[in-house]
This record gives structure tokens, C-alpha cells and sequence, in this order.
């Protein structure tokens, strides 16, 4: 049984002529141990399927299935639940509370759990230990670095136990040095058994990846499993195209994933044109 | 694990509130004034209640006060209405043969008359004026519950003698001796030998100006000799035999002067317990409209507590929505809001505690107040405090924990 069920699943933004499709009819499957990138230029809907998946966001249409239960119409209160204990989310922007120190800001999830205060400062202190930054762990967020900072959050995310670790962009703000050591810990947290979602711009990243899901446009246009420390054959295209992308397809828009499939499109990528006609005529 | 959860939001609560510590300074403003106020005022009317049953206290509640309609002047020429109505002023009067009536009357154990009047006395050929010589009786010390400190007081066995017993600011003003017993003094031409001094008075039974300590006390027959006979009767006090019959006896007191005054009411029959229960729901009543008026403050502290909290919602609606994402519940966010809103008010009530305590010590440097402080009042307006923080400073939390994380998250 997969550990991610996503099926038909539409998200939108705003009202009337304004409404905007961030996700049109995805459907995707998850298995447990699985390490997924996703891959899209910017506003294909990627982190809002990374939202919808770690449960800060429900769709407004389809079917979630988590660990085999229902959860697209939990209360919130019951998925306040799943994200403390079930979910790890790491941001791009970090998102540590400014104001707590590195350690309560990594013990702050097994606080809502109703952890002891000291038991869960120690807990805090040895997963500190775990993404290397233990030295750190009474420095404020605005004392530490980027890298550092998104060690923390992901000492945070981890502090659970997750069965799911979810990242959006974890590495989009950070340099080349910083990004290798937090895939690095993210493969270290996949090797443990966990399954792992990332979001990534980067073609390099899929190195990490054991499958590579690509993006355009709300939908999912293409899906190739990959072996662990290869670029995915996709995504080296990608980044090859993206370096000879010229002016005439800038200006129509059209974008690098597009061209890398110009002559057979996916069967997700035509119902994604149906779709997209469908919401053509209901705006005339 | 519920303790050590809320132990978490303390500490979180008061760590957010010392990192804006002025903004937390001037919400607890509204909070600190109108506890501060609200105690002291309670504390100034429990205070003069205090002052003026202290005083009828030291004169006894049992004690029937009987004083003219009007009291006449000493010179009897000069004032405006004296010419018309000069023959009707002598009317209005107590007399001394007003004592001997009430003597007369059955369960009356003591009479003491006393009349006041402002004359220059000489010792050793020095003048001292401005002198207030009271001609009163030997009852008069058990009246006042005043006691003799050195000799003893005026009795019946010299009346019509010149003797004379000092308060206890004249004698240290008149003479230079501490213990001027025996010494003798010149009033009106006449030599009058001390034989007593008083003890200091607690208050004053008379009015400021006549301070019984600076006074002069006289056998009542001779006052009225050597004033010929125009000090007036200022008050004629009274003590029924059994304590609980004062209300029976000033009925009594009052039918016989009706009668001896020719069925004129020119005068009024004063218990001391009367005067004071009146004066005490009065200022009770005064007490409770200021204290209303002043918790009126405590409710604008409240409603600014809830204009901060909704200012301190909105700009941390950021974290609020990393606090969802890690897994709280709304009512974690929700107790974490209140929390931060209670502790707010109760440093505020506890700070309202402190300035009405210096506000008190500076009423009784500067004033003749003597606010009292009841723990009683402070803890209620403690609490209050915390209730009013608790009420609006639910508002903004429950808007803060209603946020969808994600929503929250984009601010």
C-alpha cells in the first residue's frame, strides 16, 4: 500500500475571473522509502502539491489518502495532529520562530506533543548533534547562517520521527557548499528508512533522487525512477535546453520542460491541455 | 504533562512580553492607573470612615451631645442680625440651669456643660493671649474617656473654687516647667492654681480651631462669673446609667428642655451614634460611586490590553503559522495568546498594588488622610485585573488560532 495517495486532485485560487489552477487533476502515488524530487519552473504548482501533501493546504477538489486514511477533510485540529507527529516540513525560508532560541525552536513540535521540559531540551540537543550544529544550540536564528539555519529546521522536522519528511526548495536559498550538506542530510534521513519529498530547481539534486516527478502547469507531466547518484536522464536534458533556451521561445513562454517533450507529449501533459481549454471557455 | 505544557507558555508568554517591554509598559498603564485608583480610593473612604468612628468612638457612642439652635455671639453687638433679633438670640442658648434640668432626669449618670471662651490669661506678669478657656464639671473626663496624667481633675467638692486643669499643649505652652502643678495664673483679675494636666487627646471632640489639648479647663459657675455671664453654653454632654437606654434618655433630655424652653425647639438633641451612621452610609455610598467611576479605568486598561494583543496577533501571524506547521493545535495558540493577555494584566494589577501603596504613604506625608490599604480590596482588584486580560485578550487569540497555517505562513 502506498504511503502517499493523491488522486484527482485540484487546487484554486481566488474567485471568478480571477481564479487561478495551482493544481489541475494530479494524481500521484508514494511508496514507503521512496526519495522524490519534484522538478518545474516557477509557479507550476509545485509547493502547492508540497502544501497539500504536508497537510498545510487542502485541495479543493480530489482525494488524499495518507498512510491509507482519508486525510483531505480532517479538522483542523486532527491535522494539526498529523503534521506534529507524521510529518516533518522543511521551507525554503527556513521559518524558525525568530524570538525562540535554536533549541526551543527544534524541542517547539514536542512541546504540542506535551513532552517534559527537560526530556524534550534533550531530545532537541541530540538531533542538534545529529545535523551538526550542536555547538549552536543557544545561538538565536539571526545569529547563524543559512546553512546553519536549515540544519535546524530540519532538526525540527525531524524531531518526531516523521514517517514523511517534506521540503520545499530547502536548498533554494542556500550556496553550493551549504546545499550539498543539507542533501546530504536528507539522503542520511532517507537511508534511515524515511520517505522524502523535495522540491528542486537544481538538475544536479536528482543525484539524491530514487525518482524524479516533473511539473508544468498544475499538472504532472512526466515520472521516471532514477538510480541513486545519477542526474535523471530528464532533467539533464532540462538543463541542457536551459542553457541554449533562446529569445523567440522566452517570449512565447515556452518553457525548457516543454521543449524537452516537443514531439511526444505524455498522456498527463494532453489531459492537461483538455483541461486547460475547459477553463478557457468558462472565462469567455 | 498539562503543567509542564502550560509552564512552556508562561515562560513563551513572558519572553514576548519583556522583548517589547515599553509597548507591554504602557498597555499595563490603563491596567496599573485603574487598580491604583480603585484601591485608593476604597482605601481613602475606608480610611476617613476609620478616622470618624474613631473619634465618636473616643467619645463614646453611648454619649448624648445636646447643643442650641444657634450658638450667640460673645460681644452680642456688631453682627448684622443681632439688632432685630438680638432678644430671640439669647433665646436659642443652652444655660446652665439647662444642666441642673438634665441632672434632674432619671438614668442619667453624668452632665458635663461646656462653654467656650477666648481670653488673655497672665503668668508672672507675662500676657498670653488667644487662651481657649472651657468652663465645664468634674463628669466631663469620664465623658471624653479622657484621662488626668499628673494631679487630678476639676470635682463638685470645689465647685466655685478658682482651680484649673491644663490640656496638654497649654501646659507646655503657658509654663516653663514640665510639671506646672501648683503653679498659678491671672484670668479676668482672679488667681487660679493648676491642680491637674491631661493626657494628650487622640482627636479633637471640638473643632479644629478648638483644640482641647491647648485648653483651659474651668469650673463651669466660674466661667460664666467672670464672663459675666455671655460665654455660651457650646454643648451640654450627657451619659445615660445603662449604655443601651441612649436612645430612651435623649427622648427624655428632649422633653424636659422642651418643656424649661417655653415649648421652643431652639435646641438639638445629638446621639453620637446617629451621627454616626449617617455620616458612615453617606461616605460609604461616596466611596462606592468614586470606586465605580474608577473601575470604569480597569475596563479602558482591558480594552487596551485587547488593542495590543490584536497588534501582537497580526505581527506575529508569521509564527503562528510556523507554530501550526510543527503540529499546534488551535488551542495551544489559543492558551499561548491568553496566557501572554493574563500575565500582561496580573504584572499590571501587581503594579497598581505597588503605586497605590506609594500613593497612600504620600496621601499621609502631605494630607490629614489616612487611607487604609485592606488586602482584601487589592487581591479583588488583582483578580479583576486578570479576569479583564483574560476576557479581552481572548478576542484577538481565538482570531490568531482560526488562521489556516498556510495562510498564516505568507504573511
Amino acid at each position: 500500500m502506498a504511503l502517499i495517495e493523491i488522486q484527482d486532485v485540484s487546487k484554486l485560487y481566488g474567485f471568478g475571473d480571477a481564479t487561478t489552477l495551482a493544481l489541475d487533476e494530479v494524481s500521484l502515488n508514494i511508496e514507503k522509502g521512496e526519495f522524490v524530487a519534484v522538478m518545474g519552473p516557477s509557479g507550476c504548482g509545485k509547493s502547492t502539491l508540497m502544501n497539500v501533501i504536508g497537510l498545510l493546504d487542502r485541495p479543493s477538489h480530489g482525494k488524499y489518502r495518507l498512510q491509507n486514511k482519508p486525510v483531505d477533510s480532517l479538522r483542523p485540529n486532527q491535522a494539526a495532529k498529523i503534521r506534529r507527529d507524521t510529518i516533518g516540513f522543511i521551507f525554503q525560508s527556513y521559518n524558525l520562530v525568530p524570538r525562540l532560541n535554536v533549541l526551543d525552536n527544534v524541542a517547539l513540535p514536542l512541546m504540542y506533543k506535551g513532552v517534559a521540559a527537560t526530556k524534550r531540551i534533550k531530545q532537541a540537543s541530540i538531533m542538534l548533534e545529529r545535523v551538526g550544529i550542536q555547538e549552536r544550540e543557544y545561538f538565536m536564528p539571526n545569529q547563524l547562517s543559512g546553512g546553519q539555519l536549515q540544519c535546524a529546521a530540519i532538526a525540527r522536522a525531524l524531531i518526531n520521527d516523521p514517517k514523511l519528511i517534506v521540503a520545499d526548495e530547502p536548498t533554494g536559498n542556500l550556496d553550493s557548499e551549504s546545499s550539498r550538506l543539507v542533501m546530504e542530510l536528507l539522503a542520511d534521513i532517507h537511508k534511515n528508512g524515511n520517505t522524502v519529498i523535495f522540491v528542486t530547481h537544481n538538475p544536479e539534486l536528482t543525484r539524491y533522487a530514487t525518482r524524479v516527478v516533473y511539473m508544468h502547469d498544475g499538472s504532472i507531466i512526466h515520472d521516471e525512477k532514477t538510480a541513486i547518484g545519477r542526474v535523471a536522464s530528464t532533467a539533464r536534458k532540462v538543463a541542457e535546453k536551459s542553457l541554449t533556451n533562446d529569445e523567440d521561445h522566452l517570449l512565447a513562454g515556452v518553457s525548457t520542460i516543454m521543449k524537452t517533450f516537443p514531439t511526444k507529449p505524455s498522456k498527463s501533459s494532453k489531459s492537461n491541455k483538455k483541461s486547460n481549454k475547459k477553463i478557457k471557455r468558462k472565462k469567455q | 504533562m498539562t503543567n509542564d505544557y502550560t509552564r512552556g507558555n508562561f515562560k513563551a508568554g513572558l519572553k514576548s512580553l519583556l522583548s517589547t517591554r515599553l509597548r507591554s509598559f504602557w498597555t499595563m498603564l490603563g491596567i496599573i492607573i485603574g487598580v491604583a485608583s480603585v484601591i485608593t480610593v476604597i482605601g481613602i473612604g475606608t480610611g476617613i470612615k476609620k478616622q470618624v468612628s474613631h473619634q465618636v468612638q473616643h467619645l463614646g457612642k453611648d454619649v448624648i451631645v445636646i447643643r442650641p439652635g444657634q450658638i450667640h455671639g460673645n460681644t452680642g453687638v456688631g453682627s448684622a442680625g443681632v439688632d432685630v433679633l438680638s432678644g430671640l438670640n439669647v433665646s436659642g442658648a443652652l444655660t446652665t440651669k439647662d444642666v441642673k434640668t438634665i441632672q434632674s432626669i432619671d438614668g442619667v449618670s453624668a452632665v458635663a456643660p461646656i462653654s467656650v471662651s477666648v481670653a488673655k490669661i497672665t503668668r508672672d506678669k507675662i500676657p498670653y493671649s488667644n487662651n481657649l478657656i472651657i468652663g465645664t464639671n468634674g463628669d466631663l473626663p469620664s465623658l471624653l474617656n479622657q484621662s488626668v496624667a499628673y494631679g487630678s481633675f476639676l470635682n463638685y467638692e470645689d465647685e466655685g473654687t478658682y482651680a484649673a486643669v491644663l490640656g496638654d499643649k497649654a501646659s507646655k505652652r503657658l509654663f516653663d516647667e514640665d510639671l506646672p502643678l501648683g503653679r498659678s495664673f491671672f484670668y479676668n483679675g482672679k488667681e487660679f492654681v493648676v491642680r491637674g494636666i491631661l493626657n494628650p487627646m487622640n482627636t479633637t471632640p471640638l473643632t479644629e480651631q478648638a483644640d482641647f489639648n491647648n485648653a483651659i479647663f474651668i469650673q463651669e459657675e466660674i466661667a460664666q462669673e467672670l464672663s459675666n455671664n455671655t460665654a455660651p453654653l457650646y454643648q451640654i454632654m450627657a451619659r445615660p446609667e445603662e449604655p443601651g437606654d441612649t436612645a430612651k434618655i435623649s427622648q427624655k433630655i428632649d422633653a424636659a428642655l422642651f418643656k424649661t424652653h417655653g415649648y421652643q425647639k431652639n435646641y438639638k438633641v445629638v446621639t453620637g451614634g446617629k451621627d454616626y451612621d449617617s455620616n458612615g452610609t453617606v461616605l460609604s455610598l461616596l466611596t462606592q460611586m468614586i470606586a465605580g467611576i474608577a473601575s470604569i479605568s480597569l475596563i479602558v486598561g482591558g480594552i487596551g490590553i485587547m488593542n495590543v494583543m490584536y497588534v501582537s496577533v497580526a505581527e506575529r501571524i508569521h509564527e503562528i503559522g510556523i507554530r501550526k506547521a510543527v503540529g499546534a493545535t488551535n488551542r495551544q495558540i489559543l492558551s499561548q495568546f491568553v496566557v501572554e493577555a493574563s500575565l500582561l494584566s496580573l504584572f499590571g494589577g501587581i503594579l497598581g498594588v505597588a503605586l497605590a501603596v506609594i500613593i497612600n504613604l504620600i496621601l499621609r506625608l502631605l494630607t490629614d488622610l489616612r487611607p487604609a490599604i485592606s488586602i482584601e480590596v487589592a487581591l479583588l482588584a488583582v483578580v479583576l485585573s486578570v479576569l479583564i486580560g483574560v476576557f479581552f485578550g481572548t478576542f484577538p487569540a481565538i482570531k490568531a488560532a482560526r488562521k489556516n497555517p498556510i495562510d498564516a505562513l505568507r504573511y
